[in-house]
């Protein structure tokens, strides 16, 4: 009875010590190699901080155009983006190099599928961020348009447009990752139809009478009548 | 005498013609109703002021489809039944061509000026081809001053009603005078003397394909004469009166042109408006006298509305544009109830414009959406204008203006603060830093430029 309890512990403390001496040393490779990546993506991100304010990165860019072209809003820091674009680089090439350290199947398979998905991710993920800017740009000129223009609700015309582009940047980013595909297709689909028709019946049925006066050649009259009330505008 | 609408390019159409001391320009687009008026008086002018001179009449048309062109060339100026006592020692060529590229009155001016260099012209002139009230001694006061005067850039003098010509009152003139130095009343007036000196130096600038080739071509052309030293005057010209302008054009993009050209002159003659100080009249030509002025209708409360619905809409917009005590201020008038009291005044109006300019320069936001969300703020300052002068006569209206003008002049010190980045920030920095979101501050010039 003895004899066969101390062969489990034997046995348990074997395989204790293989495990250890198996996965101990790796272990403490990724912790090594997850806090060396992280002390130079910190060292990196502050040395890139001071660079880029040293250079006045954020004011070239924005006199450049660039700040406002990424961010309508005027709110994004060039050299915030970059230092910490850098940060998590590095972090994330720690943490792929550390799972690597285990060498073990599941871990190079993840691994692997990484490094294969990574220039897939960053491609959906720029159609994303072009279809958010797209969707700021074109929302914000929606708005102007819709307010010097007198048109009821300017926010929500322009919370619309902002919609619609940024559904559209998300489909073709899903379809690029081939991913819930036909889901995004079909509702995209529909949802365009949708609009398409409703503008198209209010389009109609609001042009009707402009559509009789133009076939009525009333045309060159109406361009010359200026409404009273927008006389002011016609003087420069 | 008459040239038929030529088949070649308009170049080689001038060719044909060899040589001209004085070119008239007319650009025109869809202005068959006015244009034979313009070109009769044009003609009466050259005959009756210089017919010893070789003169040809360019009208540099935009394409349009109601028989301008075929109003220009058929145009007789026999017609009148005018008694010319002097007559002309050369033909008046006339010449009707399409100008190409961006369309827009800039580039009717850049083929007019083409013309008037291949022609070796001495002088030329451009007037608009919607006027009712051009006489031909237009023609006299705008080329005489080049030809006999030794000037090289003639701008127009008007009387206009007190609501006409809103964004010279508000903006242009003022502006220009406070940046340059010089007076010049009409700035983007339409109808101008320029000599050939001042003509090369236009076409060989490579900037026409920007707001210049559109609405921006006025300013753009005073401010170059102006800032590069040329020899300007003024010419009295009476009053204008003129169709409006094209009815289906956008105008808030009309706005956006001239303002935008304005700006980005702002930046290119940057060294020049920094060391000026004050203003100083310009030479004015012709007997002034007083005239008879078409009235201008004005809905106040709908500007009004618009500005008001802007302020809920456009805060964001306007927050990255404006200081943040100029949008505290413009909020404020928002929340005015009573129309009468509504008022929008010069100095928060001129620090308006200079925050716009300024942001501008940093591209704070797109310059596209900025000059846009500039048209209610505009539209307030001219119900304001309208409210405040509606009881007042020409001459206060003009002092009106001048106090204006010198409000621009004194805040002067306030747009080079903030010109160079050392002025408060705009109101979305402003509120980022009361959030902690930012770092650093920044010295409050306000005080001290309004102080200056």
């Amino acid at each position: 009875m003895l004899w066969t309890l101390q062969k489990i512990i034997e046995g348990a403390l074997e395989r204790l010590s293989y495990q250890l001496i198996t996965y101990l040393p790796p272990l403490l490779a990724a912790v090594v190699i997850l806090a060396g990546a992280w002390v130079v993506a910190k060292l990196a991100r502050w040395s890139f901080t001071r660079i880029f304010k040293g250079i006045e990165f954020d004011r070239w860019l924005r006199r450049s155009g660039v700040t406002t072209m990424l961010d309508p809003s005027g709110r994004l820091r060039g050299t915030e983006v970059v230092a910490q674009t850098i940060y998590w680089a590095i972090l994330a090439v720690g943490f792929l190099t550390a799972l690597n350290a285990f060498n073990t199947q599941l871990t190079s398979r993840m691994v692997e599928t990484a490094v294969l998905m990574l220039p897939k991710l960053v491609a959906a993920v720029l159609i994303v961020l072009a279809g958010a800017w797209l969707a700021q740009y074109l929302g914000r000129s929606a708005l102007l348009w819709a307010v010097n223009e007198e048109i009821p609700s300017p926010r929500r015309v322009a919370a619309v447009v902002r919609l619609a582009v940024m559904f559209v940047a998300v489909v073709v980013a899903a379809d690029y990752l081939d991913f819930a595909r036909n889901v995004f297709l079909a509702a995209f689909v529909l949802i365009m139809g949708g609009a398409v028709l409703a503008g198209s019946l209010a389009f109609g049925l609001g042009g009707r009478d402009a559509l009789g006066r133009y076939l009525g050649g009333q045309r060159s009259e109406d361009r010359s009548a200026v409404p009273a009330e927008r006389s002011l505008w016609t003087h420069l | 005498m008459e040239k038929q609408a030529p088949q070649n390019g308009p170049l080689e159409e001038a060719l044909t013609i060899s040589r001209a001391d004085i070119v008239i320009g007319i650009p025109s687009y869809q202005n068959a109703r006015t244009v034979a008026h313009v070109v009769r008086a044009i003609h009466a002018g050259l005959v009756k002021y210089f017919p010893q001179y070789t003169a040809v009449v360019v009208n540099s048309d935009g394409g349009s489809t109601d028989g301008t062109r075929e109003a220009v060339l058929s145009t007789r100026v026999e017609d009148t039944h005018l008694l010319l006592l002097s007559h002309p020692l050369f033909p008046i060529h006339r010449l009707s061509v399409p100008y190409h590229g961006i369309p827009g009155k800039g580039s009717a001016f850049r083929l007019i000026f083409q013309v008037a260099e291949r022609l070796r012209a001495k002088a030329c002139a451009v007037v608009d081809s919607d006027l009712r009230s051009i006489t031909p001694e237009w023609v006299d006061l705008l080329v005489r001053p080049v030809l006999h005067a030794g000037y090289d850039f003639v701008a127009p003098y008007y009387h206009r009603h007190k609501y006409d010509g809103t964004i010279t009152n508000s903006i242009v003139y003022p502006l220009t005078r406070a940046l340059y130095g010089m007076r010049v009343r009409q700035p983007i007036g339409g109808d101008f003397g320029i000599s050939n000196h001042l003509v090369a130096r236009y076409l060989e600038r490579n900037d026409w394909e920007s707001d210049v080739a559109r609405y921006g071509i006025d300013i753009w052309m005073t401010t170059i004469a102006i800032t590069e030293g040329f020899r300007i005057c003024q010419s009295f010209l009476g009053a204008k009166l003129h169709d409006a302008k094209d009815p289906g054009a956008d105008l808030s993009a009309m706005l956006q042109q001239v303002v935008g050209s304005v700006f980005r002159l702002m930046q290119e003659y940057d060294p020049v408006w920094r060391k000026r100080v004050g203003s100083q009249d310009v030479d004015l030509f012709g007997f002034r006298f007083d005239v008879g002025l078409d009235p201008i209708e004005v809905n106040v409360d709908r500007m009004l509305g618009l500005f008001r619905r802007a302020c809920v809409d456009l805060g964001e917009i306007w927050a990255l544009a404006l200081k943040a005590e100029t949008l505290r201020e413009v909020r404020s008038l928002a929340l005015l109830a009573e129309k009468e009291n509504f008022r929008l005044n010069d100095e928060l109006w001129v620090r308006i414009i200079f925050d716009f300019a300024c942001a501008y320069k940093e591209r704070a936001l797109d310059r596209g959406h900025l000059l846009r969300s500039l048209t209610p703020l505009y539209l307030a300052r001219v119900a304001s204008f309208v409210l405040e002068t509606q009881t007042l006569y020409s001459p206060e209206v003009e002092e009106k203006i001048e106090h204006l003008c010198r409000c621009y002049e004194d805040l002067k010190p306030y747009l080079i603060s903030n010109w160079d980045g050392s002025g408060p920030e705009t109101a979305e920095t402003d509120r980022k830093k009361s959030a902690g979101v930012m770092t650093g501050g920044t010295p409050d010039v306000v005080d001290a430029a309004k102080n200056h």
